[in-house]
């Protein structure tokens, strides 16, 4: 077998983190351009006009997908020592936003603030659809690679993909309330997450 | 010749840029330290198979060994995961105790192999779970076998290697 394998060696162009970062860098890119190509940017918002909790909530998303899409990055290449810690604190910082959407609309007893919210199902999807191109380069980028923490990598994979998709959609949201920001922009990165678990695995085992 | 680390990494880095006869060297070693990784936790029936299985996996694979990493962390992350594969299979045969002159030569192993040993992998589980992949999944005993030596009931024998598969599993590239 050994013989076997050796003649029929073709050399490889060995891939490295560069190449991932790379191919995700182009997949953001792509969604920028169709989410504001269809919704329009929120110029307000990157001017600095907007309410704090827009940049904390936006910041703190957009950091767990930097964290966990580096994780799955470099999980296509297997390594007994690879760390896997940075998306799981960086999921914690975020936890805060909808305990503190919550706190807030509890103290104030505007429920109705949270629960009748005309514009949630629209980021909900939007952010959704966001996390599927990006999802899908990252499911492409371990196809080609090793991982071998399956369900980890279905993990992180979700949270990348809803806290990216969710940052390039965020960009285009006015309404920058807490009750807002912290619940409806942080259910469609818990959802990925969850999708990311249940489907990923299946899709890069080999 | 046994290799030393920075061999492994030089044979792997010039088999990817396409060397037959370096990658012959490379998949010759690798096939010893493998078996020597794998013998005190498969068994030795069983040995060749998975050898020439993680083997196979490495080839196709090859493109991701990153060459500014070392080797051996890259190829015990593949074996482990080869080897817990290998483990939720189901075996109807007889066993073959592991003779216990294997222990001598796992007894040089140096700090690199020491850090992704199977050994190492294998103590993070519970006792209990350690117990039953052991007994039913290594050495080949029955459930009632295992039951019957662990003191543990047949569905506890059960869950525990259930569970136990599923946090190996999750445990492939930990390495303390």
């Amino acid at each position: 077998m050994i013989a076997g394998l050796a003649d029929g060696l073709e050399p490889v162009r060995a891939f490295t983190s560069r190449d991932g970062f790379a191919m995700l860098g182009i997949a953001s890119l792509a969604v920028v351009a169709i989410v504001h190509l269809t919704k329009g940017i929120w110029f307000e918002g990157i001017t600095g006009q907007a309410s704090p909790f827009f940049y904390v909530t936006n910041g703190l998303i957009l950091l767990l997908g930097l964290a966990s899409a580096a994780t799955v990055v470099h999980m296509a290449s297997p390594w007994v020592g690879n760390q896997h810690e940075a998306p799981v604190w960086a999921s914690a910082m975020v936890g805060v936003l909808p305990v503190t959407a919550l706190l807030s609309v509890f103290s104030h007893g505007s429920w109705a603030e949270v629960l009748v919210d005309d514009h949630a199902a629209a980021c909900v999807a939007a952010s959704i659809a966001s996390a599927f191109c990006v999802g899908g380069a990252l499911v492409f980028w371990l196809r080609r690679g090793a991982p071998v923490s399956l369900n980890l990598a279905g993990w992180f994979t979700g949270l990348a993909a809803g806290a990216l998709g969710n940052s390039f959609y965020g960009i285009t949201c006015s309404v920058d309330v807490i009750a807002h920001q912290g619940i409806w922009h942080v259910v469609p990165v818990i959802a990925s997450a969850v999708i990311g678990r249940l489907v990923v695995p299946g899709l890069v085992r080999w | 010749m046994i290799a030393d680390e920075a061999t492994y990494a030089r044979l792997m880095a010039a088999a990817q840029k396409g060397d037959k006869s370096a990658y012959n060297v490379l998949l010759s070693e690798t096939g010893m330290w493998l078996e020597r990784y794998f013998r005190r936790r498969v068994p030795p029936h069983h040995l060749e198979d998975l050898v020439q299985d993680v083997l196979l996996a490495l080839h196709a694979k090859r493109a991701t060994y990153d060459t500014a990493r070392p080797f051996l962390p890259w190829l015990a992350a593949i074996a482990r995961y080869r080897w817990v594969d290998h483990l939720r299979k189901v075996y109807k045969h007889e066993s073959e105790m592991l003779e216990d002159d294997h222990a001598i030569e796992d007894s040089h192993e140096d700090v690199v192999e020491a850090r992704v040993s199977l050994e190492r992998l294998f103590v993070q589980l519970p006792k209990k779970q350690a117990e039953a992949i052991e007994l039913v999944k290594i050495e080949g005993c029955s459930i009632i076998e295992a039951a019957e030596k662990t003191g543990q009931s047949e569905s506890s024998v059960k869950v525990n290697i259930h569970r136990g598969l599923k946090k190996l599993a999750t445990l492939i590239e930990r390495a303390e």
